[in-house]
């Protein structure tokens, strides 16, 4: 149907274009911002209201006092400024985030490039074993994980020790406590990557690869010739967005250290719960939260202005 | 063989590169089947585990024996799941919020995408931006707010507060999908169906929506997942456990204290996750079928 | 109650507050109780599947009697699962939900200032039944009011609880040092730091070292608090100096550096079920844990269930303390029924409604008032019989109870005790090999940071 009416209205367009153009178009163009507001007014109303009016709100109540009794201005934002653990949670998040991103977005382009090597029915099946991981709840799967690695008889311990190795404190070395939060992060994340790339590069024709690999294109070439630059878009959203989400993450690294070893472990969303409802001070713990969004706001903006000007430059 | 007959199909095939680009072919074949084993299997390690954990029974787990294998499987810790009346509201709970905010969330996406992708307005690219920006405030900071909030339209406790916060979580996303697939059909087709007098609605309905569809799919699996998966909100919103959804449910019920009951938090984590699994099998089928039928647009 | 004199028209709410703190007990009449109409209750969720039944029975035995439209809401919390504290800070920064909470160890003095003064009702059971415990009393009291009920659902003790066997196996009978009967203070006083330290290398040798953790959550943070106090040694004194350079700590962290060698290789990234799951696979020769792991092993492992036995923690140069984690229930202050509440907790606490509660969770829960300590149920409980009956405190124990970072001020404390200030310390100390100076100097730091938070 679509294709039907794609077709017959492309044919007709340089003809008629030029005749209608000024009444026809100046008429939409009027109703047309009216109509455009209307069809957004259900996202305003839902970010607004959800959204924007409970974050003014944390802001306000990252400036009151531990009690809550009195407005202290900035200083929770200058207490954690000066604070050595908070410096910790900076650089122990973004390793945290960027690492887990990076590897998220590299393992998800290959797995899409082979995935979209091989025919359809063999495809189905690797896909749907590969998106596994994206599908499980992940607050019960990272349990999953930490009976699977927490402990000196973990099974991947018992596994180590079958085969004549020394099990390994995985959660207890900051090195590998690091390392774990970050498997666990990509385990779950990769296959929404893959996913995503995998859709958009089925939309590429296919004959601009047969086209390159014709003009003796290497694979490689493939890939930084044709796949990167149509892919640019997608990726750039994706890694955006998983930032954000990843920088934000509270579950996996909750439930698999809840901060330890020494803090090493702990990032933005976990810290704040600690200090705002563990330890009480729900403004101090709302001001830990809001550190994140000056960070990513530099990054968003930067990222979809990109965006916003490679869309319009396609059309 | 495959490549010797795409490159017959081109006007002037050089030759000699032929036998290589065959070989090369059936290379990338074999690496790709590599990395994919290679993959598959280090994706399904926790999976597998967390099968032959619930397969057992408390006490063959606590026991250190094998980890790794079960060797006379267990069924109870599925069938108590499966015949306790908690887990079914859970899951009654989950799956009837989750298609509601799979529907709400792909009418308002969809709606706002056509208009931001299409219909310029004062502030729309702003706008646009913004609603990306959404992500930036994370959930553990916004539901203490939004519990007041909830308050104010007494809805504590009542699992459907889910449908109207969890949009939240999918909407901004989906949104930019939409705006992304949306911005990539000419606009040639738009001008010309407008000229021939098609309202708005008519050519989202006739011409984004059918054009846009893996993107939709792609919206709906994202915005399902999301849903399913989440957890602080719904343990955070719900005391009742009538008016849980699973993942809190699971955790509120099988977690006490430092006693956690490992088989059967296997057994309903395994069957947490079969909807999702099944709905993408289905889905990916018809995703896969709208980016070829989206190709032939050409 | 400054309010009702204030205001010019006394409304009915007023004159029932005026009535309740007038009348010491009966806190308040059935009659105005019966008039209020409904409450709703935010109860911990007990772990003890036969403990949730029985405490519906009760509330539902109040509400009918008392012509109360009751609502009991069980809240659990544990490992991964926050559903307890989340409510709790939703509930307070809002301003709706439950009439009564529940709040565990440091709770209420977060959110005090929304809560009701619950002097009368503490104060009606202390002139029945005696004294509380001290740490329930440092930790629901703000300002010299109590903002809290200690009430005995959840609370807990954490002594040793260590496998018979390998103690044997090292020469020493633990059921001679606490028998399964009134015993006295010469015997209690042979479990020490040294002996757990002398010990400690065999139970590494033998595959079962100590299921000690030091990481950032509760069991962890619990009993190495109980050894500095056992060494005299503090972060924080009760006037809120910093008190981390003492000899006193330089003594308790050396101890830690001889002892953490010997504990699990994993013990700094410990949890709450670490702990558990060491003694249950039967590779823990003794952990500091209320019953709760002993209570799964006699479901899943019989074997080790049987070898366990449970005892007060070891005695320090300072003396013997005892890890306490009492759970409150507070009444809101947006509460409207706030007399009618109190009614209900107080009769919740009544001894024998104690006591069913308690034989219910298998003598899980330490009742706060130190009189109710005499129940049947830890004398009964196996096997081996007898196992608990050291579980709650008896007088010829000699110990203290504790709660980690006290006595300091309680807005510092909990920090302490949140961020797990001293288990860093020993971590930094024995695991990353860093000098005392530097640690002590780091931990000076980061209190004061806490003190001016």
């Amino acid at each position: 149907m679509a294709d039907g009416t794609t077709g017959a209205a492309a044919s007709g367009v340089p003809a008629r274009r030029a005749a209608t153009r000024g009444g026809a178009l100046h008429r939409m163009a009027r109703r047309r911002s009216t109509i455009a507001v209307m069809m957004c007014l259900p996202l305003f109303a839902l970010i607004a209201g959800l959204v924007v009016y409970p974050f003014f709100y944390s802001i306000y109540l990252s400036m009151l006092s531990r009690e809550m009794d009195r407005f202290i201005g900035l200083f929770n934002y200058e207490y954690l400024l000066t604070s050595d653990t908070f410096h910790l949670v900076v650089f122990q998040s973004c390793l945290f985030a960027i690492t887990a991103v990076f590897f998220k977005a590299l393992i998800g382009f290959i797995l899409a490039h082979v995935m979209h090597n091989i025919s359809g029915r063999d495809q189905r099946v690797w896909r749907g074993l590969l998106l596994v991981p994206w599908v499980i709840p992940p607050a019960l799967s990272t349990l999953g994980w930490w009976w699977m690695i927490a402990g000196s008889y973990s099974a991947v311990n018992w596994f180590l020790q079958l085969v004549g190795l020394h099990p390994v404190a995985w959660l207890a070395i900051t090195g590998w406590a690091r390392f774990w939060v970050i498997v666990v992060n990509v385990w779950f994340g990769t296959p929404f990557f893959m996913i995503m790339y995998l859709a958009t590069l089925k939309s590429v024709p296919e004959q601009l690869y047969e086209a390159a690999a014709i003009d003796g294109a290497t694979g490689l070439q493939k890939i930084r010739y044709i796949s990167l630059p149509l892919l640019r878009n997608i990726i750039s959203i994706t890694v955006l967005f998983s930032l954000i989400v990843t920088f934000a993450n509270f579950d996996i690294v909750e439930i698999l250290t809840a901060g330890a070893p020494a803090n090493s472990t702990q990032v933005f969303a976990t810290y704040a719960f600690q200090v705002g409802i563990g330890s009480g001070n729900i403004p101090m713990g709302a001001a830990v939260s809001l550190f994140i969004f000056p960070i990513l706001a530099i990054f968003a903006i930067f990222i979809l202005r990109g965006v916003n000007r490679r869309a319009k430059e396609a059309i | 063989m495959s490549g010797a007959t795409l490159a017959g199909g081109t006007p002037q095939p050089r030759r000699g590169r032929r036998p290589s680009l065959a070989r090369e072919r059936r290379w990338a074949l074999w690496v790709s089947y590599i990395t994919l084993i290679f993959f598959a299997i280090g994706f399904l390690i926790p999976p597998y585990f967390e099968i032959v954990t619930s397969l057992k029974t408390s006490e063959q787990i606590g026991s250190g024996r094998n980890p790794w294998f079960v060797h006379h499987p267990y069924l109870g810790n599925f069938l108590y799941i499966i015949h306790n009346a908690q887990f079914q509201t859970f899951f009654l709970n989950s799956v009837k919020i989750t298609l509601v905010v799979v529907v709400v969330t792909l009418l308002i996406s969809v709606f706002a995408a056509y208009a931001l992708a299409r219909m310029r307005f004062f502030g729309s690219e702003g706008f646009a931006t913004g609603v990306f920006l959404t992500y930036l405030v994370p959930e553990s900071l916004l539901f203490i707010p939004l519990f007041k909030v909830l308050a104010a339209l007494h809805l504590i406790n009542n699992v459907w507060c889910l449908a109207l916060i969890w949009p939240t979580l999918s909407v901004p996303f989906c949104t930019w999908i939409m705006i992304g697939y949306f911005g990539s059909i000419p606009r040639e087709l738009d001008e010309a169906a407008m000229i021939d007098g098609a309202s708005h609605m008519q050519m989202l309905w006739r011409i984004f929506i059918p054009v846009a569809m893996p993107g939709i799919i792609a919206a709906t699996i994202f915005a399902f997942t999301v849903c399913w998966g989440d957890f602080l909100y719904p343990l955070a919103f719900a005391f009742t456990s009538t008016q849980m959804t699973l993942t809190a449910g699971i955790v509120s019920t099988l977690i006490h204290g430092d006693v956690l009951d490992w088989g059967k938090i296997m057994a309903a984590n395994i069957l947490a996750s079969a909807p999702p699994i099944l709905i993408y099998a289905f889905l990916m089928d018809y995703y896969i079928a709208g980016l070829t039928a989206g190709a032939t647009k050409g | 109650m400054k309010a009702s004199t204030k205001s010019p028209r006394l409304t009915r709410r007023d004159a029932l507050k005026a009535g309740a703190a007038a009348a010491a007990l009966p806190l308040v009449h059935v009659q105005t109780a019966s008039a209020a109409g409904s409450l709703k209750l935010a109860f911990w969720d007990h772990w003890v599947p036969a403990a949730n039944p029985v405490m519906k029975k009760l509330v539902a035995e109040w509400g009918k009697k008392n012509h109360v439209d009751v609502t009991l809401d069980l809240l659990s919390s544990g490992a991964a699962n926050s559903k307890l504290p989340l409510t709790q800070a939703a509930e307070a920064l809002s301003g709706t939900g439950h009439d009564v909470m529940a709040f565990a160890t440091w709770d209420v003095q977060h959110y005090h200032q929304h809560l009701a003064p619950m002097d009368d009702v503490v104060g009606g059971l202390i002139k029945q039944y005696g004294p509380m415990d001290p740490v329930a009393e440092y930790l629901a009291k703000v300002k010299g009011h109590w903002m809290a009920l200690p009430t005995s659902i959840g609370s807990q003790y954490k002594p040793t609880c260590a496998r018979i066997s390998f103690f044997k196996s090292q020469g020493v009978d633990v059921e001679k040092w606490y028998p399964a009967k009134p015993g006295n203070a010469s015997t209690a006083a042979a479990w020490t730091y040294d002996e757990l330290l002398k010990l400690a290398p065999a139970a590494k040798k033998a595959g079962m070292p100590y299921g000690l953790g030091l990481g950032q959550t509760t069991d962890s943070v619990d009993w190495t608090g109980a050894v500095l106090r056992a060494f005299g040694g503090e972060l924080v004194d009760a006037k809120g100096d910093i008190k981390v350079k003492s000899d006193a700590m330089k003594e308790c962290l050396e101890y830690f550096q001889k002892l953490v060698p010997s504990l699990p290789d994993d013990t700094v990234s410990y949890n709450d079920a670490s702990n558990n799951r060491a003694l249950i696979s039967g590779k823990g020769a003794l952990i500091f844990n209320p019953p709760s792991a002993w209570w799964v092993a006699r479901r899943d492992a019989i074997k080790v269930a049987e070898d366990c036995w449970t005892f007060p923690n070891p005695t320090g140069p300072k003396g013997k303390f005892v890890p306490y984690l009492p759970y409150f229930w507070g009444v809101w202050k947006f509460s409207r029924n706030q007399s009618a509440a109190k009614e209900l907790l107080s009769w919740l606490q009544q001894r024998d409604r104690v006591q069913e509660l308690c034989n219910a969770s298998s003598g899980y829960d330490i009742p706060p008032i130190l009189s109710m300590h005499d129940f049947k149920v830890w004398e009964t409980e196996k096997p081996p019989l007898g196992t608990l009956y050291n579980y709650p405190l008896r007088p010829w124990h000699d110990a203290t109870t504790n709660v980690s970072a006290a006595p300091a001020p309680a807005h510092i404390a909990t920090q302490i005790y949140s961020n797990a200030t001293f288990n860093v310390m020993i971590t930094k100390l024995a695991k990353n090999k860093q000098s005392m100076k530097e640690v002590l100097d780091w931990a000076e730091r980061e209190i004061n940071g806490y003190i001016n938070m």
